[in-house]
C-alpha cells in the first residue's frame, strides 16, 4: 500500500516549548500514517483552549465550535457523513471535557463512530492554570487547597460505563500512538485521555505526571454495533387528512361559537375536533383549539369550536353562543366566560345558578365520563338544526375510533326526542 | 348543494410547516420537545428524512450544526427555554455560516412561565441574540397559508445566505385547528445550495458577489475544508482581529441586509385615508384582521400592515408607516417589543401599543382603539 501523506503541515508545533499536545499531535499523525488513512479523509474537531491550535498545522479537514462542545458537533458531523470511512476525530482538553459531559456521555451510549483525545493536562491552561474537574488531589493542594478533597472525575470510566466501545487512559509516551490506532480503528465511541505536562502552568516532567495522577493507565474494550443514520423519504403528513369537497353553500347560517369544557380523558378534544370537521363537511368553515393546564392527564380540558359561512381569522371566543359542559372541572373553567345569552347545555349533575339559559341533560349517566361530550354536540346539533346531523356522522367515520363515536349521536338524538 | 373537485381540511400550523420544511428538503431534525413546539417535533418524527432526539437543546442544535458541516438541512423547533439555551450554538452557526430552521414557538413568560399559554414576547431576543448586532432572518406566520410559504422560505434562505434563520411564532399559531383549502397550497421549491464549482482554489470563507461563500462539505476528498466558530479569514484559520478577519466578520451582516429585498415579505391593505395604521404580526394580525373587517362592514376603513418579515426591519414596511398619522401596534406581550424594534424605548405620540399577556387580543379591544384614532 502506498504511504500516504502526513497530515501535519510543518514541525514547528504553536504550543508551547515542553507541552504534551507536541507530543500528542505527533503521535496522531504517526498512527493515521500507519493506518493509511489520508488527511482529507479526517475531519478533527477541535475545541476551545490550546489543544484547539492544533487546526493550523492540520491538513485535514477542521471544524473549530465551542468551549466543550466539541463532541457533539462531532457527533452530528458523523452521523451527517454518508462515508463511513472518513474518520471523526475530536480534540479537546480536561476543561471542554467537564463543560461537554454530557455530549461525552451521550456519545458514548449512542455509541457513534468517533475518536476523542482527551488531552488532560490537569489544568485550564489557556486561563492561567486553574484546577479543573479532572485536577487531582495532589495538584488541588498547591494551586487550590479548599478544592484539595474533591476528587476529580474518573473519565474513562464515565464512558465506559454510558456504552463506548473502546476508553482508555495512558500517560502521554510511546504506548499513546498504539492507544490512538485502536482507537480509530474501533467501530464506535472511542476515548483516549492523555495525562500530559503543560510546561506553563501544570506539572513539567513525566516523573511528576505518575506521581500526581490519580487513576492508573487502563483500556477497557467493549466493542458493539455503532449508531448509524439513514435519511429515507417517507410519506406526506396531508396525505391521510380527512379532506372533504369544497361546497358552494353551506347550511349554517351564522358564525357560532363554541365552548365544549369537561375534565381531562374525557374526550373533550376529539369531540371539538369532530364538530369542526362537521362544520367542513357541511360545507362551512370552523376552528378548533385546546385549552389545558400544563400536566395534560388532570384538570380541566376546554375546546373553542368556531363554524361560519365565511372565513374566519380570530380564533378566540370573547363571549360564547354555545357551551357544553359535563364535568365540574369544565364548569369552574369556563362559568366566568357565559352571559345569559349564551346556551348552556349542561350535565344535570352540575350546580349551575338560574341565571343562566341552560339545559340539564343526563349527558354522563347516556353516554359515560368519555362520551358526554361529544353526544352534548350531537343533541345541540339536533335540538337546534344547526348543521344536519349526517356532517357528524360523516366526520367521525374517518376517525379510528368511529365504532365507540357512532353510538353516541344516537344518544344525543334520543336527548333530543328524535 | 354544487361541489367541485377541490377539497377543504382541517389541519394545524404544526403539520404544515413541518410539511413544506421536508418538501423543501430539510433532512434532519434535531430536537428536544417542548410545549408548545412538541406537535412540531412529533410531525417531524412521521415525516423527516431523518430524526435525533437530542438530550437538551444544546446538545440538540450542536447535533444540528454537525449535519449542516456535511451538507445536511437540520431543523429543530422549541419554545424559550429551549432557545434560551440554543443562543451560544446560534452565534456558533452564524459564524460558521451554516443553515438551520430554527421555529420558535412563542409561550408566556418570563422563565418557565405558563407552557400552555401563548404569548409574543422573544422579538427583541432575537434582535439582539447574536453578539455585536449581527442580523438572523426572522419570518413570522400569520395564518395557516403562511406557516407553508414561510417555512419554505427559511429553509430556502438558511441554505442560499448560509445563515441559521428563525420562523417566529406561537401557541396558538401552531397548535390551532383551521380549515385549509388544500388545492391552494403552492408548490414549495426544494432549497438549493450555493455548492462550489470550481476545479481548485477552494477556501472555504472566500465569498463572491452575492457575499455568500461557496460550500463544499466536510470530508470532501478534493478540498480541504475548515469551519470556525472565532474570528476567522477567507481560509477558515483563527486570526485576531486582522483587517482580513474583521472584514469576514463585517460580511456576516452585509450579506443578510444585502438579500433582504428578496425576503421581504408583508401584507398591506391600505386604509381611506391614512389616519391610523394596524400593525401587528403572528396570530395578533388574525385579531386585527378580523377587527378591521367588522369595521369595514361598519364603514370604517384603517389601514393593515401584517408583517411577515420582522428581522431585519425591512425598508418597505417603513415606507408604509410612515404614510400614516396614528399607528396602532398589537401585539402579546406586557411592554410593546415591536413598537420598540421599530421605534426605540421612546414612542412618538403618535404610537399607539395594545399590549396584554395571558390571552389573545380581542376584536373588540383593537376596534376600541383604533376608533379613538380615526376621530
Amino acid at each position: 500500500m502506498a504511504a500516504v501523506e502526513s497530515i501535519l503541515a510543518t514541525r514547528n508545533m504553536p504550543f508551547c516549548p515542553g507541552c504534551g499536545h507536541t507530543v500528542v499531535a505527533n503521535m496522531l499523525a504517526a498512527a493515521l500514517k500507519e493506518l493509511h488513512i489520508p488527511p482529507l479523509d479526517v475531519i478533527e474537531v477541535s475545541d476551545i483552549g490550546c489543544c484547539g491550535l492544533i487546526d493550523g498545522v492540520l491538513k485535514t479537514h477542521t471544524v473549530h465550535g465551542l468551549h466543550g462542545r466539541a463532541t457533539a458537533l462531532a457527533l452530528g458531523i458523523r452521523l451527517g457523513l454518508e462515508n463511513p470511512e472518513k474518520k471523526v476525530i475530536v480534540i479537546m482538553g480536561d476543561g471542554g471535557a467537564t463543560i461537554g459531559l454530557q455530549h461525552l456521555l451521550e456519545a458514548a451510549r449512542q455509541n457513534v463512530d468517533i475518536t476523542v483525545i482527551l488531552e488532560d493536562n490537569m489544568v485550564y491552561g489557556m486561563t492561567g492554570g486553574q484546577v479543573s474537574g479532572l485536577t487531582p488531589e495532589p495538584l488541588k493542594e498547591i494551586k487550590a487547597p479548599p478544592e484539595s478533597t474533591v476528587p476529580p472525575f474518573d473519565l474513562v470510566e464515565l464512558v465506559h460505563v454510558a456504552g463506548a466501545s473502546y476508553a482508555a487512559r495512558e500517560i502521554v509516551g510511546p504506548k499513546v500512538k498504539d492507544r490512538l490506532k485502536k482507537a480509530l480503528q474501533t467501530p464506535g465511541f472511542a476515548l483516549v485521555e492523555i495525562v500530559e505536562m503543560c510546561p506553563s502552568h501544570g506539572l513539567k516532567k513525566i516523573k511528576e505526571l505518575e506521581q500526581f495522577s490519580r487513576f492508573p493507565a487502563v483500556e477497557n474494550e467493549t466493542p458493539h454495533q455503532p449508531r448509524k443514520m439513514t435519511f429515507q423519504t417517507r410519506e406526506s403528513l396531508l396525505n391521510h387528512l380527512p379532506r372533504y369537497p369544497i361546497t358552494t353553500s353551506t347550511p349554517l347560517e351564522r358564525t357560532y361559537r363554541i365552548l365544549i369544557a369537561g375534565s381531562a380523558g374525557g374526550g373533550v378534544q376529539s369531540a371539538g375536533q369532530l364538530l369542526a370537521q362537521a362544520g367542513i363537511v357541511a360545507g362551512s368553515f370552523a376552528t378548533k383549539k385546546g385549552e389545558y393546564p400544563i400536566t395534560v392527564g388532570t384538570g380541566f380540558s376546554v375546546a373553542e369550536v368556531i363554524l361560519s359561512p365565511a372565513p374566519i381569522y380570530y380564533t378566540g371566543i370573547e363571549i360564547p353562543d354555545v357551551a357544553i359542559i359535563v364535568s365540574p372541572d369544565g364548569w369552574e373553567k369556563v362559568q366566568h366566560r357565559l352571559n345569559a345569552e349564551t346556551l348552556l347545555i349542561v350535565d344535570q349533575g352540575l350546580d349551575i345558578p338560574e341565571s343562566f339559559r341552560k339545559k340539564a341533560l343526563p349527558l354522563q349517566h347516556t353516554a359515560g365520563p368519555k362520551g358526554a361530550a361529544l353526544t352534548g354536540i350531537a343533541y345541540w346539533l339536533c335540538s337546534e338544526g344547526v348543521l344536519p346531523l349526517e356532517s357528524l356522522q360523516q366526520a367521525i367515520a374517518s376517525h379510528p375510533r368511529a365504532a365507540l363515536f357512532l353510538p353516541l349521536l344516537e344518544k344525543g338524538m334520543q336527548l333530543a326526542g328524535q | 348543494m354544487n361541489t367541485s373537485a377541490k377539497t377543504r381540511t382541517l389541519v394545524d400550523g404544526s403539520r404544515l410547516i413541518i410539511e413544506a420544511l421536508a418538501q423543501a428538503g430539510a433532512d434532519v431534525y434535531v430536537g428536544y420537545p417542548i410545549t408548545p413546539a412538541n406537535w412540531l417535533y412529533a410531525y417531524a418524527q412521521q415525516r423527516f428524512p431523518a430524526f435525533m432526539a437530542a438530550p437538551d437543546e444544546i446538545t440538540a442544535l450542536q447535533w444540528a450544526a454537525g449535519f449542516a458541516t456535511t451538507g445536511k438541512l437540520p431543523v429543530t423547533a422549541t419554545s424559550f427555554p429551549g432557545f434560551a439555551l440554543m443562543l451560544e450554538t446560534l452565534n456558533m452557526m452564524v459564524m460558521m455560516e451554516l443553515p438551520v430552521v430554527i421555529v420558535l414557538s412563542q409561550r408566556l413568560g418570563p422563565s418557565t412561565g405558563s407552557a400552555t399559554t401563548g404569548a409574543q414576547g422573544d422579538l427583541l431576543l432575537l434582535r439582539g441574540a447574536i453578539s455585536g448586532g449581527y442580523p438572523i432572518p426572522v419570518l413570522t406566520p400569520s395564518n395557516l397559508k403562511d406557516c407553508w410559504t414561510l417555512a419554505g422560505e427559511a429553509a430556502r434562505i438558511a441554505v442560499a445566505l448560509r445563515t441559521p434563520v428563525v420562523l417566529l411564532t406561537s401557541k396558538e399559531m401552531v397548535m390551532t385547528h383551521h380549515t385549509l383549502n388544500v388545492e391552494d397550497l403552492p408548490a414549495i421549491l426544494p432549497v438549493k445550495w450555493p455548492l462550489f464549482a470550481g476545479d481548485e482554489g477552494y477556501q472555504p470563507y472566500k465569498v463572491q458577489d452575492n457575499g455568500v461563500p461557496p460550500f463544499v462539505p466536510v470530508g470532501d476528498s478534493r478540498f480541504q475544508v475548515r469551519f470556525n466558530a472565532s474570528t476567522h479569514d477567507a481560509t477558515g484559520l483563527i486570526r485576531k482581529a486582522t483587517p482580513e478577519a474583521l472584514a469576514n466578520t463585517r460580511r456576516l451582516r452585509e450579506k443578510i441586509i444585502q438579500h433582504l429585498p428578496e425576503f421581504t415579505y408583508l401584507e398591506y391593505h391600505p386604509g381611506v385615508n391614512k389616519q391610523a395604521l394596524v400593525i401587528s404580526y403572528d396570530i395578533s394580525a388574525e385579531a386585527a384582521r378580523q377587527a378591521l373587517q367588522e369595521m369595514a362592514q361598519e364603514g370604517d376603513q384603517p389601514g393593515l400592515l401584517v408583517l411577515k418579515t420582522i428581522w431585519p426591519f425591512p425598508a418597505k414596511a417603513w415606507a408604509i408607516i410612515e404614510q400614516y398619522q396614528h399607528k396602532i401596534v398589537v401585539e402579546e406581550n406586557l411592554s410593546g417589543l415591536l413598537a420598540e424594534l421599530i421605534w426605540g424605548n421612546r414612542l412618538p405620540e403618535t404610537v399607539h401599543p395594545i399590549n396584554q399577556i395571558g390571552s389573545l387580543i380581542t376584536p373588540t379591544q383593537i376596534k376600541a382603539e383604533v376608533r379613538t384614532w380615526l376621530q
